[in-house]
């Protein structure tokens, strides 16, 4: 199966622990190069992050399960590239 | 020195942990809060104890203590079932909340696991505050047989109860950053004035 590079999940989660502690967790899983965490939306609890996770092998399941255990609820997988070479979208006359 | 390396690990990991559960939960300051709270709770209490054993001409130190040890042991059992029902609730609530919201069970989850924690600290802490300081108040009876007068062990333990006080005072000094004397003065004159009303109140025993 073709190694998993990159992931762009939308989260709901609680604004604690904050997307500082969850970033770092994310980035110590194995196989992560880099993790970003962007802010969409905040509510009074809980807010919408948008997370971008690259990496030369993602592990989607270990992913999940710190997102979760942070209390986080993973809405949809927005994005996903896998294989020897990033793959940007392309867009094409029809977009 | 591997097997000791090992427990610093696990000591520090649990440490972490356990300041991760205060940022998601605030626990901290609700237990500071419980502390000087309860503790002023306790040393009053014993005060109160003291002053009625005084006046009412008891002069054993062993009924003194087997009355201020039942005491204590009530505050402490009430702070501890009462916070342990209140943060409970309280918790719970606002975790079913939270669930609510993001649709998902978070009991298993840090968040669920710093409720819990929060729970049992901030109860401990509602629960020995008031029966470790109403003890320490009654501490000159324990060396009673030492001391000799009784009538010196209530006057020493009035002397340990304000002092308690103020001390306290100056904790709730230090924690709002203001006056440390100032602080220990207002909770001083409490115990002062429950001396006081004790002493003028027209009760024969």
């Amino acid at each position: 199966m073709g190694n998993l590079r990159r992931l762009v999940l939308d989260v709901l989660k609680p604004l604690e622990p904050s997307i500082v502690e969850l970033v770092q967790l994310l980035a110590d899983q194995e196989g992560v190069d880099g993790v970003n965490i962007s802010i969409y939306e905040i509510d009074r609890r809980v807010e919408n992050a948008k997370v971008t996770i690259e990496g030369h092998d993602l592990r989607y399941d270990e992913i999940a399960r710190v997102i979760e255990e942070n209390g986080g609820a993973i809405h949809s997988i927005d994005e996903v590239a896998a294989g020897r070479v990033l793959i940007e979208d392309v867009i094409t006359p029809q977009d | 020195m591997g097997e000791s390396s090992n427990a610093r690990g696990r000591f520090a990991r649990h440490v972490n942990n356990v300041r991760e559960y205060d940022r998601i939960t605030g626990f901290s300051k609700i237990a500071r809060r419980a502390l000087a709270n309860n503790a002023f709770d306790g040393v009053l209490t014993m005060i109160g104890v003291l002053m009625g054993n005084y006046l009412g001409n008891v002069r054993s130190a062993g009924t003194v203590i087997r009355i201020g040890i039942a005491t204590a042991i009530s505050i402490g059992v009430s702070g501890l079932w009462g916070a342990y029902l209140a943060e409970t609730a309280e918790r719970e609530r606002e975790l079913a909340e939270l669930e609510r919201i993001s649709l998902t069970d978070l009991g298993n989850t840090k968040i669920g696991r710093a409720s819990r924690v929060a729970v049992i600290v901030v109860s401990l802490v509602d629960g020995l505050s008031p029966l470790v300081s109403s003890l320490i108040v009654l501490t000159p009876f324990f060396f009673a047989p030492l001391i000799g007068n009784i009538l010196v062990s209530y006057a020493l333990s009035l002397i340990v109860g304000l002092l308690a006080l103020f001390g306290l005072g100056m904790f709730l000094g230090y924690i709002s950053g203001r006056s440390l004397i100032g602080y220990g003065m207002r909770t001083i004159v409490a115990g002062i004035v429950a001396i006081a009303i004790n002493a003028l109140l027209p009760i024969e025993p």
